[in-house]
C-alpha cells in the first residue's frame, strides 16, 4: 500500500511538468498553430528558473522569470509564424534547437548546483489526512494544485463555455470564416501562441524548481516532445491533457521505483519507458477505435498560416 | 502605385538571396550574442578560419564531419520528397552504429567479409528504427514527426546502455565505450576515409532515382499532392513506406560509417547531433543533391568551428543554438521570398 501511495505522489509530481507544457501546447494548437518549440522553451525556462533561484533565493521569482522569458520568446516565435507566416514546423524545430543549445551553453556555469530553495510541499489541512491517498495527493507543492486543478478548469471553462472560447476555437477550425465574422484572427493566434509558450517555459522552471531540482545538460530530456504528443492523445482538451500527463507521470515514476528498489532492469532501459509509452499511446487508441479519430480530431486549420488576401 | 504582393511560388534568385541573407544574419546575431557575453567574435572567427582552412588537418576534420552530415541530410531530404518529416535521423544513426558495432565485434572473419556485413547491419538498424513510425504513419496517419523524434531518445539511451553495460570494453582501456572494432573503412586522404565518396555516390544515386525514373516521378507527385497521386492511381502508401524506410536506411549507413570509418568504438555521445543537423542540411538543400552536399559542407564547417572553440567555453550545444538561429532565419527568409513589389495602375475613380 505504501508503494502505491508513494507511486501516486511521484506520479503527480512528475506529471506536473508534462501537464503544464501540454496545457501551453493546447492553447497554441487550438488557435491553429503547431508549436514544436516546446522542448526549447522548457530548456530556457529551466535555466531561467535555476539561475534566478541561485542569485535571488526565491523560487517564485524563478518561476515568474521563466514565464516572462517564455512569453518574450513566444512573441518572437509568433511574430515569425503568425505575422510573417513562416513555416511552423521549421520555426518550431529552430526554436527547439536554439533553446536547447542556448540553455546548455548558459547552463555550464550552473551545472550540478542544487537549487538553494524550492517549491516545498504544502499539506492541505484535513484533506491531507484522508487515509491511503490523502498524504500523496494533498501534500504537494503549490504549483501542483495550480497545474492540476485551477488552470485546466479555468481553461476548459473559457474554451467551451464562453463566447471568447468559441471565437478562439473558430480561429483554429476555420480562420477565414472567423475573420468574416469579425474575429481578429491574427491577434488571437499571436497572443495564444505567446501565452502557450509562456506556460511551456514555466514547465521547464517547474522541472528545476520543484521536481529535479537542479540543472544538468539534457535535464528536459524530451519532455517537451512528449507534451506535444500528449496533446494529440488528449484530443486537444485541457482537462484530458492534464489527466494524460498524470498517466505519463505514472510511467515515469515506475522507472524511479524500479531504480530505487533495484529491479533487475538497467537504469537506461527504464528511462526508455516514457518515450516508448508515448509512442504506444498515440498509436494504439487510433488502431483500437476508429471513431476516436473523429472525436479527438485536430483543429481543422492546424499548421496552416492564414492569408487574408490570398483566397 | 507600388504595393507588395504575395506570390505562390518565389523567384529562384530571390529565394537564393534570402537564404544567403538568412545565414549571414544568423551568424551576425550569434556573433553579437558572443560579444555580449564577453567574447571577441572577430578574433574567434579568424581563429576558426585559420585552423579550418589553414592546414590539411583542419580540412581533414571537416571532411570527417561532412560524411555523416551528407547522409543524415540526404535521409531527411528524401523523406521530405514524399512529405514526411523524418526528425529521427539521430536515432536511426545510433541504431545503425549499434548494429554495425555488434557485427564488427562479435562475428569473426576477414575485414573484406565483415565490412559489407557491417554495412548491411547499419542499413537494417536504420530501417528497424524507422519501421514503427513508418507503419503508424502509413496505416493510422499518426504523425511520423513525433514518433521518429521520440525514438531518438530511445536510440541514444540504448547506445549508452550497451557501451557502458554489456558491451563495455573488456580491456578496460577507455571508460564507457565498447572495444575497438577491428574492421576499418580504408583511408582515402589523411584521416578521410572512403565513406565520403560513398556518401556522395549515394546522394547521386538517390537523385538519379528520384529525377529520372518512373518511381521517382510518382514519389515527387505523391509528395507535392497526395490527393492527385491517389486519384491518378499511384500507390501512395507503398511509396510512402519505401521512401521512409530508405530514409532510415541512409541514416543507419551514416552511423555504420561513423563506427567503421571514424570513431571505431560505440560510445554514448557518438552522434554529435548529426541527426538534428541533418534536418538543417535538408532544409538548406531544398530537395537538390547539390544542395545536400553544399548544406552538409556548411554545417560541417560550423560544427567544426564549435569543436575548435571548445577551449573558449563554446561547445556542440552552442553549435546547436547557432544552427537553430540559421534555421529560424531561413524559414522566415523562405516565406518573405514569396513577396514581390509590384507596380499597379492606379484605379480610375
Amino acid at each position: 500500500m505504501e508503494i502505491i501511495a508513494g507511486l501516486l505522489q511521484t506520479s503527480i509530481l512528475a506529471g506536473g511538468v508534462l501537464a503544464l507544457a501540454a496545457l501551453g501546447e493546447v492553447l497554441a494548437e487550438r488557435v491553429g498553430v503547431v508549436n514544436l518549440g516546446v522542448e526549447g522553451l522548457m530548456a530556457l525556462g529551466a535555466i531561467t528558473g535555476i539561475a534566478t533561484v541561485i542569485t535571488t533565493g526565491s523560487p517564485a521569482l524563478g518561476f515568474i522569470g521563466a514565464l516572462g522569458i517564455g512569453l518574450s520568446v513566444g512573441m518572437i516565435f509568433a511574430s515569425a509564424t503568425v505575422i510573417l507566416r513562416a513555416n511552423q514546423v521549421l520555426c518550431g524545430l529552430a526554436l527547439t534547437l536554439m533553446g536547447t543549445g542556448l540553455a546548455a551553453t548558459i547552463g555550464k556555469a550552473y551545472s550540478g548546483m542544487p537549487a538553494p530553495a524550492t517549491f516545498a510541499p504544502v499539506a492541505i489541512p484535513y484533506l491531507s489526512e484522508i487515509p491511503l491517498i490523502g498524504h500523496a495527493v494533498f501534500t504537494q507543492n503549490i504549483l501542483v494544485y495550480l497545474i492540476y486543478i485551477i488552470l485546466p478548469v479555468v481553461l476548459h471553462f473559457i474554451m467551451f463555455r464562453t463566447q471568447h472560447g468559441l471565437n478562439l476555437r473558430a480561429v483554429g477550425e476555420n480562420p477565414a470564416a472567423a475573420d468574416a465574422a469579425g474575429i481578429p484572427v491574427q491577434k488571437f493566434r499571436f497572443w495564444y501562441v505567446a501565452a502557450g509558450s509562456s506556460l511551456a517555459s514555466g514547465a521547464g522552471a517547474y522541472l528545476t524548481l520543484a521536481f529535479v531540482p537542479s540543472w544538468s545538460e539534457g535535464v528536459v530530456a524530451g519532455r517537451g516532445w512528449i507534451a506535444v504528443a500528449l496533446v494529440i492523445f488528449a484530443g486537444y482538451r485541457p482537462v484530458n491533457a492534464v489527466l494524460a500527463a498524470l498517466l505519463f507521470g505514472c510511467i515515469t515514476s515506475l522507472g524511479f521505483v524500479g531504480q530505487a528498489r533495484n529491479w533487475p532492469i538497467a537504469a537506461p532501459i527504464l528511462s526508455m519507458l516514457p518515450y516508448l509509452g508515448t509512442i504506444a499511446l498515440i498509436i494504439v487508441p487510433v488502431l483500437a477505435w476508429h471513431r476516436v479519430r473523429r472525436l479527438m480530431a485536430a483543429p481543422a486549420a492546424l499548421g496552416e498560416p492564414y492569408y487574408r488576401d490570398v483566397r | 502605385m507600388i504595393r507588395i504582393q504575395y506570390f505562390p511560388s518565389p523567384q529562384p534568385a530571390v529565394a537564393l538571396l534570402a537564404r544567403g541573407l538568412a545565414i549571414v544574419l544568423a551568424l551576425v546575431c550569434a556573433g553579437l550574442l558572443l560579444a555580449a557575453s564577453g567574447a571577441a567574435p572577430l578574433t574567434l572567427a579568424s581563429q576558426v578560419i585559420k585552423s579550418t582552412f589553414g592546414s590539411s588537418f583542419g580540412l581533414e576534420d571537416v571532411g570527417l564531419l561532412v560524411t555523416p552530415l551528407i547522409l543524415t541530410g540526404l535521409s531527411v531530404s528524401i523523406a521530405l520528397k514524399i512529405g514526411a518529416w523524418n526528425i529521427g535521423a539521430e536515432g536511426q544513426f545510433y541504431a545503425g552504429a549499434l548494429a554495425a558495432t555488434g557485427v564488427g565485434l562479435f562475428i569473426p572473419g576477414p575485414t573484406i567479409v565483415i565490412l559489407p556485413l557491417m554495412f548491411v547491419a547499419g542499413v537494417l538498424g536504420g530501417v528497424i528504427w524507422i519501421l514503427i513510425p513508418t507503419l503508424a504513419r502509413a496505416y493510422t496517419n499518426v504523425s511520423e514527426l513525433i514518433t521518429t523524434l521520440l525514438l531518438n531518445f530511445v536510440g541514444t539511451l540504448l547506445a549508452y546502455y550497451v557501451s557502458t553495460g554489456p558491451w563495455l570494453d573488456p580491456g578496460g582501456h577507455a571508460l564507457g565505450t565498447t572495444a575497438r572494432v577491428r574492421h576499418d573503412v580504408p583511408e582515402l586522404w589523411g584521416t578521410i576515409h572512403w565513406g565520403l565518396p560513398l556518401a556522395i555516390l549515394l546522394t547521386i544515386i538517390v537523385t538519379v532515382l528520384l529525377n529520372f525514373t518512373r518511381w521517382g516521378y510518382q514519389v515527387r507527385v505523391a509528395g507535392s499532392n497526395p490527393q492527385a497521386a491517389k486519384y491518378a492511381g499511384m500507390p501512395f502508401r507503398r511509396h510512402l513506406i519505401t521512401v521512409m524506410l530508405l530514409s532510415g536506411a541512409i541514416a543507419g549507413i551514416a552511423g555504420m560509417l561513423e563506427i567503421a570509418g571514424t570513431v571505431h568504438r560505440l560510445q554514448g555521445g557518438i552522434s554529435n547531433n548529426f541527426g538534428y543537423l541533418g534536418i538543417m542540411v535538408a532544409v538548406l538543400a531544398r530537395g537538390s543533391a547539390l544542395g545536400v552536399l553544399a548544406g552538409a559542407a556548411l554545417m560541417a564547417v560550423i560544427l567544426n568551428s564549435g569543436i575548435i572553440l571548445q577551449t573558449q567555453g563554446l561547445n556542440t550545444s552552442t553549435v546547436l543554438a547557432i544552427t537553430g538561429l540559421i534555421l529560424f532565419f531561413t524559414a522566415i527568409g523562405d516565406e518573405l521570398a514569396h513577396y514581390r513589389v509590384v507596380r499597379t495602375e492606379p484605379a480610375t475613380a
